[in-house]
């Protein structure tokens, strides 16, 4: 509804120009990424510094990809973020849900006891799961990634979920209970499709903890063949030198990819989902 | 079609009663309305004949078989909401198909994309497509059954959740006021199809409403609840003639049943106030000491004061409403018995037809119809038979 309470206003030039700004704020890294990746190395430091690309600099791409492992990183990043959203949001849709409509013993303590988990930092969780792992053999393993980021992306997923569930009028449930659907048809016929919008924002968030998740994948990975894109890409800035046009242009590549999932889902996150159901 | 019998029936929420100790014989094919004001149980009743709410103690019969430990689903009931309770992701027609759908559901139908050939499959088999074409024609939405739900207007909304009730062939429908979120007209438009609906397709109806106009249109007949408790259980005309109670007296007509004071005198009249009324022969002897005399507003009429052994009074109000007038007569020496609201304790209601020239002021006498007078105890409220 609000959606078209403001599609109505005219863009004023006020309007306009603030969004260009907040644009500009936003883009300007990127845009600085992009031309120190196409800034031969001599150049990097003068002053006044570059402020367009060199476009005769590509190779440094084509580096990035043969000479180094960069298409692995990648390939590993997105396992383990693509492993940790589906396992995130499987695992998150039915507490969600219970949390919404059950009444049963403990649930306020378990509803908190979620956020309890986000309230630690990852580093400080970092010996005792690597001491666990090793145990389970999880060690050197992407699973095991994947397991650790979805224990951190399942709370924060949980309750977005519940609060997506909270808006589905219950009546819809009890007109699918009459027409013969058990509970857990109705979760994934009935009420997972009027909760996509919601469903596509927290495969957002999962994705990209696990995509841009460092200190984990540091930790628990040590085989070069299983690192993860963000570890690869701090492994850059050494200790004597750092080629900074590489690291930009992986740091480009190494963005490019979460954007397009974001692109990808965005589509989904749209209200008004539940319109046209019960009398508003 | 089937018959539908509640034994005992009684709900509690805690230590709240919703529903106390109802019993209700329904026949097939009948048209049973549970009427009340907000909040005395009727739509809990009908949730608990869904399944939608657990019954505490009693029993629910279809026929002759016992339901009320059974899942909705397995009840054979079909249930319209208030709120329409469409599936806002799906079309019309997937709306309407989808009970079908569901008798014949597999786990593998969660299979994403196995699931959607599936679900396509049986939507477009021919009995199902023609099933739910005939219902949709009957219901004019032909046009609509490709559009989403948020598409329609309220009453194509309700009528597409009475399609998705009407294709399952249910042994018994349940409406819970479908036609409170409408407008007048439509209002009045879907209660005509609704009772052309109920005599099409058979079937006993279950129908919950406060509004006294429809209970009284379309039920044959009629539970009126109050406080969780049925109060009367008749037809229409029943209800009206011969409310059990004062509640129900005071609860059906518009404006309701004016409700006097009264003492007996002797076996065959009645004195109110200073005025003494003769009782017609089925009254006799039912009055002893005070009692309170019901009598509908249209079975009073004005006539002049110089009539002996009336009752008379002064107009307090006149309300013209087109093809009758009702008159607010603030009586002299008699008080009414109307415990259900704060007006004033002498004043009664008269209909009269046509557009009354009376002004406020005016002194009237009334000639009462005795013949359809009721006699209530004044202690109990309960009607004298």
């Amino acid at each position: 509804m609000s959606a078209e309470d403001t599609s109505g206003q005219t863009a004023g030039p006020l309007r306009i120009a603030t969004v260009v700004v907040v644009l500009m704020a936003a883009l300007f890294p990127l845009y600085w990424m992009f031309v120190t990746s196409l800034t031969p190395s001599a150049a990097l430091f003068s002053v006044p510094p570059r402020v367009v690309p060199d476009l005769t600099q590509w190779s440094v791409y084509a580096e990035a990809f043969f000479e180094i492992p960069v298409r692995v990183w990648l390939i590993n990043s997105a396992i383990v973020a693509g492993g940790t959203t589906v396992l995130s949001l499987g695992l998150a849709i039915f507490p969600a849900y219970a949390l919404s409509r059950f009444r049963f013993a403990g649930k306020g303590p378990f509803a908190l006891g979620l956020f309890a988990t986000q309230m630690l930092p990852e580093a400080m969780l970092v010996v005792p799961l690597y001491a666990i792992f090793g145990q389970l053999h999880l060690l050197n393993t992407l699973v095991g990634l994947i397991l650790a980021n979805t224990a951190f992306a399942v709370p924060v997923i949980t309750w977005i979920l519940k609060g997506a569930i909270d808006g589905v009028p219950t009546e819809i449930e009890e007109a699918a209970r009459v027409d013969g659907c058990s509970r857990i048809t109705i979760v994934l016929s009935i009420v997972l499709p009027l909760v996509a919008p919601s469903l596509a924002a927290a495969a957002v968030i999962a994705f990209f903890h696990g995509w841009n998740e460092y200190v984990f994948a540091q930790t628990l990975i040590s085989d070069d063949k299983l690192r993860t894109a963000s570890v690869g890409l701090a492994g850059f800035v050494g200790e004597l030198s750092t080629p900074v046009h590489s690291v930009m242009a992986v740091g480009i590549i190494y963005t490019l990819p979460a954007v397009i999932f974001y692109l990808f889902v965005q589509r989904f996150i749209v209200a008004g989902m539940i319109a046209g159901s019960v009398k508003g | 079609m089937a018959s539908l019998t509640l034994k005992g029936v009684t709900k509690t929420f805690g230590s709240f009663t919703a529903i106390r100790d109802v019993n209700l014989d329904v026949a097939d094919g009948e048209f049973l309305v549970l009427l009340g004001p907000s909040g005395c149980g009727k739509s809990t009743l009908l949730r608990m004949l869904a399944g939608l709410e657990t019954v505490t103690t009693g029993e629910i019969h279809v026929d002759a078989k016992r339901v009320d430990d059974l899942p909705p689903s397995a009840r054979d009931m079909a249930f319209v909401f208030q709120s329409y309770a469409l599936y806002p992701h799906m079309t019309v027609r997937r709306n309407i198909t989808f009970p079908l759908i569901m008798r014949q559901f597999r786990w593998w139908f969660h299979v994403p994309v196995l699931g959607y050939f599936a679900k396509r499959r049986i939507e477009r088999s021919p009995e199902v497509r023609d099933l739910v074409e005939s219902t949709a024609h009957t219901l004019a939405l032909t046009k609509m059954l490709d559009r989403l739900p948020k598409t329609l207007s309220g009453g194509q909304r309700q009528r597409v959740a009475l399609g998705r009730a009407m294709v399952r062939k249910p042994q018994v429908f349940l409406m819970d006021e479908p036609l409170s979120n409408l407008d007048a007209k439509l209002r009045t438009a879907m209660r005509a199809e609704l009772i052309s609906l109920h005599r099409n397709v058979g079937g006993t109806f279950v129908y919950v409403t406060h509004d006294q106009v429809e209970a009284m249109t379309m039920g044959t007949r009629i539970a009126l609840m109050r406080d969780g408790v049925v109060q009367q259980f008749a037809t229409a005309r029943d209800i009206y003639s011969s409310p059990i109670n004062t509640y129900v007296a005071r609860f059906i007509g518009t404006p309701p049943m004016n409700l006097l004071e009264a003492q007996a005198d002797g076996p065959t009249r009645l004195r109110i106030g200073q005025t003494i009324l003769d009782l017609p022969a089925p009254l006799h002897g039912l009055a002893t000491g005070a009692v309170t005399l019901g009598i509908r507003p249209t079975a009073l009429s004005i006539t002049d004061t110089s009539h002996p052994a009336t009752l008379t009074g002064a107009v307090a109000l006149v309300e013209h409403i087109g093809a009758e007038s009702l008159i607010a007569l603030k009586l002299d020496g008699a008080r009414n018995a109307h415990d259900d609201l704060d007006g004033p304790r002498d004043q009664i209601m008269i209909t009269v037809p046509g557009y009354s020239e009376l002004r406020s002021g005016d002194r009237v006498s009334l000639s009462l119809d005795m013949n359809e007078a009721v006699l209530f105890s004044a202690d109990t409220g309960k009607r004298l038979i």
